[in-house]
């Protein structure tokens, strides 16, 4: 009994350590650098075939995913228990010193008074709690203490609680998290199941039902604006002739100088036929639905071609095998709007530039604009139709309400505690001789406390300061 | 305006800009040469010379961003080209604001004439000062406040360092009875070195809100507040060396060598962050959602 009450009385006294503190967030360290040189969540084999090095360590200890192996988790969950431990030790220390006797205090300055020592103990009372504002803490002992500013232990201690509540906004995430990516079709009611393998957390089973309501893609818009290529050197003598003068720069205007603006979807969201909530999303403005997230992710465009008398589709961006043809590579269908440079604004004629690739090659074939038609060799190649979905991610996170909480208990009273300004002042008066002498201790922290300049309107107030 | 009057017009704005850029970078240059010469003579009045000098580049710096803003219609830290002038400029305000507090002492600013100098050639010589607008992902009210806090609370983890750096080089010879090193003595050292903790418990917070920021951003544009993404893991390396540091400053026996170890191995974390991940991400093929900013 005695041997494990020594036992939890040594691991309360190192969870309470700031040391604890120092070395496991050192350890945290290592394993934060391990996670930046492995590719977090790379496939195993494709981290062979890429060259990786290492591979039976990779292997033996899942270093393409540190962050959740047993290596990573236990000093993590040390960590809180750290924070956690320190943050209620400090509390009772914190209550506990409240009130108790006044310690022993050496003076930081003295200053000589012409007058009584009756008169001088109420004339620093009186100006520094009246003109200067400090609250009294402790009095009726040799030494007077008073206190000014937002008490820096409890800002301390409350930003390190704001710190332990993060861990279980984290903890909530761990385990109840669902995100995925769903693809919409214009008109198409989708159910909210993921088209990858969803990402689940540890308490979320399987098998688990869909939410109840479904989402539909009413439009996906597009928009543009002109980027002009600036002709810039890539070798650096160039580089300096154009600092010394001896050349200048220049802007052009590419045939496909089309930068991407921004892109959105108007959604709603359905249940039993009837819509319940519409909202244009956009990236950084997603769509939040009982609990669900929904976030403008990517596009997909999809082109219909006409080879000769044949219908073939293939995908913006990606390359496709088109026989008679041979390899092309079809870039970005642009449409939508587009603003010029000089204000004005256009509808774009869809379009999407072709490239043919054989042997290593890469010809421009040009713009393939849609119902119009290019020669590819002895073929007509024409884009007939094309069709836009919008790629979203979903996520579904109950921990996210109570990080938003902590982060900003933690943010602004770290913010109190660094900039603020906290004096805890204790005074003696003495007479001796016939003199009278106010001695001051003071001490202070944070950025905004200034300990010479309180002493310094102290004495500015004071009456019958002896020089 | 027509077109081709406005390209002509954005093309000649860029030239003015690129070369008074060059003049910054060499006035940086310039005064962290004069700085060594001041190591080397030990003269006052070479030190205070190379001050003024860093005072005429930040002013001119200054103004470059302000053409720099007027160019893009936005805060110029899209691109790394724009994020090294950023980063060097913060770095010699902040040590020019906090040099004021001591008189004739100037090692600490040869370190940050040269880091500002380096980062603003690398600029000019290695990436393209093209204004591309801004992309969909950063078109957020984050952007600003995210990218401008971070800077800042680099800026003062340089100057911290440097202070930090200075007084390693000090104190052996104060210790071994020097009277006077560098502008510092036994009696001004213990103050000059509480500047380098004041001015991390003045970046920390800053660091802090730029983690948090971050995260807010990244759960608005892409569904997800952490993603262990290079950038974001060594920021939060940074943060932890830096807590190290504050934590190792309570610590009465670690107040010493360890503490200033920790301080300078967080402003290393802190460069690492800023540029060393995007040449991991490069060298090891890892795919970083910050790569933007590249």
């Amino acid at each position: 009994m005695a041997g494990s009450n020594r036992f939890l009385s040594l691991l309360y006294r190192k969870l309470s350590s700031l040391r604890t503190s120092v070395y496991v967030l050192g350890v945290l360290c290592i394993f934060y650098v391990i996670g930046t040189i492995f590719p977090q969540g790379g496939d195993i084999n494709e981290y062979e075939k890429a060259g990786g090095r290492f591979l039976e360590a990779v292997r033996l200890f899942n270093l393409l995913d540190v962050f959740n192996t047993p290596w990573f988790l236990v000093p993590a969950f040390v960590l809180f228990l750290n924070v956690s431990v320190c943050t209620y030790d400090r509390f009772l220390r914190i209550r506990a010193r409240r009130g108790a006797a006044p310690a022993a205090y050496s003076p930081d300055c003295t200053v000589h008074l012409a007058l009584t020592r009756a008169e001088a103990e109420e004339e620093v009372s009186r100006i520094l709690t009246r003109k200067m504002r400090f609250k009294v803490l402790r009095t009726g002992t040799d030494w007077t203490v008073m206190e000014k500013g937002l008490s820096y232990r409890w800002l301390t201690w409350l930003y390190h609680a704001g710190i332990a509540i993060s861990f279980v906004g984290f903890f909530i995430s761990g385990l109840f998290v669902r995100e995925g990516i769903i693809t919409l079709r214009p008109g198409e009611e989708v159910e909210i199941v993921s088209t990858m393998p969803e990402n689940r957390g540890w308490l979320v089973p399987s098998d688990h039902s869909p939410p109840g309501f479904k989402l539909v893609l009413d439009e996906f818009i597009t928009e543009y604006t002109e980027s002009p290529r600036l002709d810039y050197p890539k070798d650096k003598r160039s580089r300096v002739a154009i600092a010394l003068g001896w050349k200048d720069l220049s802007y052009r205007l590419d045939e496909d100088s089309f930068f991407p603006k921004d892109w959105f979807s108007r959604l709603r969201v359905v249940r039993d036929g009837s819509t319940l909530y519409e909202k244009k999303i956009e990236v950084n403005d997603p769509l939040r639905f009982e609990g669900y997230t929904f976030y403008q992710l990517a596009y997909e465009q999809r082109l219909k071609l006409r080879v000769g008398e044949r219908l073939v589709e293939a995908e913006a961006g990606k390359k496709v095998d088109i026989p008679s043809i041979g390899t092309l590579r079809f870039g970005p269908l642009r449409t939508g709007t587009l603003f010029r440079l000089d204000g004005t604004t256009d509808k774009i004629t869809p379009f999407v530039t072709v490239k043919r690739l054989s042997g290593g090659k890469t010809e421009e074939l040009g713009r393939l604009v849609l119902n119009g038609h290019i020669r590819v060799g002895k073929s007509k190649l024409s884009l007939v139709d094309f069709e836009e979905s919008s790629v979203l991610s979903y996520r579904y996170d109950p921990g996210v309400p109570i990080l938003w909480v902590a982060g900003s208990i933690v943010f602004a009273v770290m913010t109190l505690r660094c900039f603020g300004r906290w004096y805890e002042l204790a005074y003696r008066v003495e007479e001796r001789d016939g003199t009278t002498s106010l001695l001051i201790s003071i001490r202070s922290k944070g950025l905004g406390a200034d300990p010479a300049r309180v002493i310094r309107r102290l004495s500015h107030h004071l009456p019958g300061v002896r020089s | 305006m027509s077109q081709e009057l406005i390209l002509s017009r954005d093309a000649y704005l860029l030239t003015v800009e690129v070369r008074l850029f060059w003049l910054v970078a060499l006035v940086y240059a310039f005064s962290a040469l004069v700085l060594l010469f001041h190591i080397l003579t030990r003269r006052v009045g070479i030190g205070r010379a190379a001050q003024g000098m860093m005072w005429a580049g930040m002013i001119l710096h200054l103004g470059w961003i302000a053409l720099r803003i007027f160019e893009g219609g936005r805060a110029p830290f899209q691109t790394l080209y724009e994020s090294l002038s950023w980063f060097a400029c913060t770095a010699v305000l902040t040590y020019l604001v906090v040099s004021r507090k001591w008189r004739d002492i100037y090692l600490p600013a040869t370190f940050v004439a040269a880091l500002s100098s380096g980062a603003c050639f690398y600029a000019l010589l290695s990436r393209s000062p093209a204004v591309p607008p801004l992309s969909p992902p950063l078109q957020s009210y984050w952007f600003e406040w995210h990218v401008v806090l971070a800077f800042f609370s680099y800026a003062v983890f340089v100057v911290s360092s440097s202070i930090e750096v200075t007084y390693l080089i000090v104190k052996p010879f104060l210790n071994r009875g020097a009277d006077e090193v560098f502008g510092l003595t036994r009696s001004n050292i213990r103050e000059f070195r509480g500047t380098a903790f004041n001015l991390v418990l003045f970046g920390f917070p800053l660091l802090t809100f730029a983690i948090f920021s971050g995260a807010a951003w990244a759960n608005e544009a892409w569904g997800r507040y952490w993603s262990w993404d290079p950038k974001e893991t060594w920021s939060l390396i940074t943060w932890s060396v830096f807590t190290m540091y504050l934590h190792a400053m309570s610590i009465p026996k670690w107040r010493g060598n360890v503490a200033s170890a920790l301080n300078i191995l967080g402003f290393v974390c802190m460069m690492m962050t800023f540029l060393g991940v995007n040449w991991l991400a490069k060298l090891l093929g890892i795919p970083s959602l910050h790569l933007y900013a590249v």
